[in-house]
């Protein structure tokens, strides 16, 4: 059984034959379960369960590539990437910005996770011509931080 | 919106954050209620708000930075 009931599957497969124009790239940084325990050092108890939803995302489009790499192996390219906590992914292709979830997309934010990917897979957005035309005055930089809970 | 605004402006950083799974940070921010939004560590608000609103509030935070212009009546 998989982390993706098989009609939600079939139905994301067809939005994305649909609508995806461009080849999007998951770059996911996770940790390996240690056999070892570690006092004061907290095990990520959703990095599987993540890459587990992500690599099934990944296996609905042709167009959805999925990269995923140890934090400690890659702490360069992670902070490069802004990451410095797992789990975490960073959707790459014809988004302008930078495209960055931290933790395990479920409940109402799986959809939006969706529909992020085919809009960093086309490059624009649903977003109001007012809101565009703000952002393409933009001269400085924005951090903006959405803290959401499963459900 | 914020991840859209991401697409859209290479200006643009957006973190959507799962707050259970990061109590630190959840902490930090003081997130009581979700939604929360934070704006460049300077503005904040809670809830789904229309797209025009949540805009403003995103305006405002550059206005507080010292650039930029955002409308008055939205400052939060």
């Amino acid at each position: 059984m998989g982390m993706i009931p098989e009609r939600d599957s079939q139905a994301i497969r067809e939005h994305f034959s649909e609508n995806m124009t461009g080849d999007v790239e998951i770059v996911m940084f996770t940790e390996r379960p240690s056999l070892i325990i570690v006092p004061g050092r907290e095990t990520c108890e959703t990095c599987e369960d993540t890459r587990k939803l992500l690599e099934e995302v990944s296996g609905l489009s042709e167009k959805v590539k999925l990269t995923v790499h140890e934090l400690a192996a890659a702490r360069e390219q992670a902070g490069d990437l802004g990451i410095d906590r797992v789990p975490a992914f960073v959707l790459k292709g014809a988004a302008k910005g930078s495209v960055r979830f931290f933790g395990m997309p479920s409940g109402y934010e799986f959809s939006a996770f969706i529909g992020d990917l085919v809009d960093a897979s086309n490059g624009e957005t649903d977003l109001s011509d007012d809101t565009r035309a703000f952002l393409g005055t933009l001269t400085e930089d924005l951090h903006i931080k959405v803290f959401t809970t499963p459900s | 919106m914020a991840h859209q605004m991401a697409v859209e402006s290479e200006h643009v950083t957006a973190d959507v954050i799962e707050a259970t799974e990061f109590p630190d940070l959840a902490r930090r921010y003081r997130v009581r209620g979700v939604p929360k939004i934070v704006v460049n560590d300077s503005i904040e608000f809670v809830g789904a708000l229309p797209e025009p609103d949540y805009v403003a509030y995103v305006q405002s935070a550059i206005k507080s930075s010292g650039n930029g212009s955002g409308p008055k009546e939205q400052e939060p």
